[in-house]
């Protein structure tokens, strides 16, 4: 049982880098799709749909087998990298469906009272993007938890691979121990959209729109 | 001169939407653009601030042409507001007010809310300050809106039919804030139809159609004695209660 607590941080850490990663740079990819000069926009899309077209179960073997020839870096920063730049991919589609929901009134009204493009993308519409964006990113966060368990094929001694090292290790009843992994994905899954929802009920705007509590 | 708009022309595709337009305002003047629906009048009010460029001609705000290079300076002195209020969703009202102070005229937090405040109440909003756009009425979300570009304290505001989107029983008290507003020497220039304001408040009356000006002059003389037929059918139509 320490050996899956220890695995299931393991993935928590993968989860939270690849999270985090995906973040930052699906936000900026996003802002280049929707407001990028056509120079910027290209390589972005041809990024988000490499990305979001191959398995992530390709992407890891590649970025372990293929891109550690060039750059010196282990199995964990391996799969941080193939998992958090293809989240970032999918992210970037999140964010580009919310900013393009904010009317288009926003920002024209902020740059009629003078604010630049970077401001008012920062001060207007980021802002109302992102709090339409928690609904869709509960989405992304459940699929990357459970996409963590395929960084076991390189070699990260996370949740699914402590499992198996048990199982072959004690002889350990298979159907158990899987359950019990199974559980545990579940728990973090369950707590992190909860999570989630609470911030979005949080952050909800007053007589503005809300769900689930009609 | 204040403002001077000098032979703009602007086209989409095919369509030549505004022929060759020029005229001046004087500080504190209020004057009204009127004419029928498709005559360019919206376009025009856009043009002069840029939020659509014009294909030809010249804008100069008190002495200084608007360029691409000055586009966002120049725009803090000229305010725009928007038929459908445009107020920012996720800001509290008095925040919509004070963000323009606040993000663009330097101002601390602290003097950005208390001239929000001062500019909520002259619009008579100073109890809604707390509540977010969505709780407001039409009517209140257009006072807000135009406290948020007093707040600017620009040398104009351009008024796109401020009171277009609005049900008739809440005109009056967007109406009665531009009355106000033009009594205290602010100068406007409004797209609207809005008799009551363009015979209390306006000095003068633009009548437009096909893209060009066809007859300006005081409100006496544009309501009592058109010198043109257009002008004469036009108003006919509005003072009867239709809508062109």
């Amino acid at each position: 049982m320490p050996y899956l607590v220890h695995g299931l941080s393991v993935a928590i850490a993968l989860l939270v880098c690849l999270l985090s990663l995906g973040l930052v740079l699906g936000l900026l990819l996003s802002v280049a799709e929707v407001y990028g000069h056509w120079t910027l926009r290209i390589p972005c899309t041809v990024f988000e749909r490499i990305f979001r077209g191959i398995p992530a179960i390709v992407l890891l073997l590649l970025f372990y087998y293929g891109v550690t020839d060039f750059i010196e870096m282990g199995s964990f920063m391996a799969a941080v990298l193939a998992l958090g730049l293809r989240s970032a991919a999918y992210q970037s589609q999140i964010f580009r469906g919310a900013f393009l929901s904010v009317p288009q009134g926003q920002m024209m009204a902020a740059r009629a009272m003078g604010m630049n493009k970077f401001q008012a993308i920062r001060d207007i519409v980021l802002p109302q993007a992102l709090r339409m964006s928690i609904g869709p990113w509960t989405n992304e966060f459940s699929s990357e938890l459970k996409a963590t368990s395929l960084a076991y094929v390189i070699g990260v001694v996370e949740l699914t691979r402590q499992a198996k090292y048990i199982i072959s290790n004690t002889q350990g009843n298979i159907l158990i121990v899987f359950a019990v992994v199974a559980l545990m994905y579940f728990i973090v899954n369950r707590a992190g959209n909860w999570a989630l929802y609470r911030l979005e009920n949080r952050l909800a705007l007053p007589g503005f729109e809300h769900r689930g509590d009609a | 001169m204040l403002l001077r708009v000098e032979n703009i022309h602007k086209s989409y595709g095919d369509a030549e939407i505004l022929k060759g337009v020029s005229f001046d305002m004087e500080p504190g003047q209020s004057k009204v653009i009127m004419g029928p629906s498709g005559t360019g009048k919206s376009t025009l009010l856009r043009c002069i601030n840029h939020l659509t460029e014009p294909d030809q001609g010249h804008v100069f705000v008190d002495g200084e042409e608007l360029t691409s290079k000055n586009l966002n300076a120049m725009r803090q002195k000229v305010a725009f507001v928007f038929q459908d209020f445009n107020l920012f969703t996720h800001l509290r009202t008095v925040d919509n007010v004070a963000i323009g102070p606040r993000k663009l005229r330097g101002f601390d937090k602290k003097a950005a809310l208390d001239l929000a405040y001062q500019e909520l109440d002259r619009v008579g909003l100073s109890d809604r300050a707390d509540a977010y756009p969505a709780e407001l009425s039409g009517g209140q979300q257009q006072r807000a809106s135009i406290a948020r570009a007093l707040a600017m304290e620009p040398k104009l505001i351009l008024f796109d039919e401020p009171t277009s989107a609005l049900d008739p029983e809440l005109t009056g008290e967007v109406v009665s804030v531009m009355n106000k507003l033009a009594s205290e020497g602010m100068t406007m220039l409004v797209v609207s139809h809005e008799i009551g304001f363009a015979r209390q408040a306006a000095d003068e009356i633009i009548f437009m159609e096909g893209g060009k000006i066809i007859e300006q002059g005081p409100p006496s003389q544009i309501f009592e004695a058109p010198q043109q037929d257009r002008t004469r059918a036009f108003l006919n139509v509005i003072e009867h209660g239709g809508h062109e």
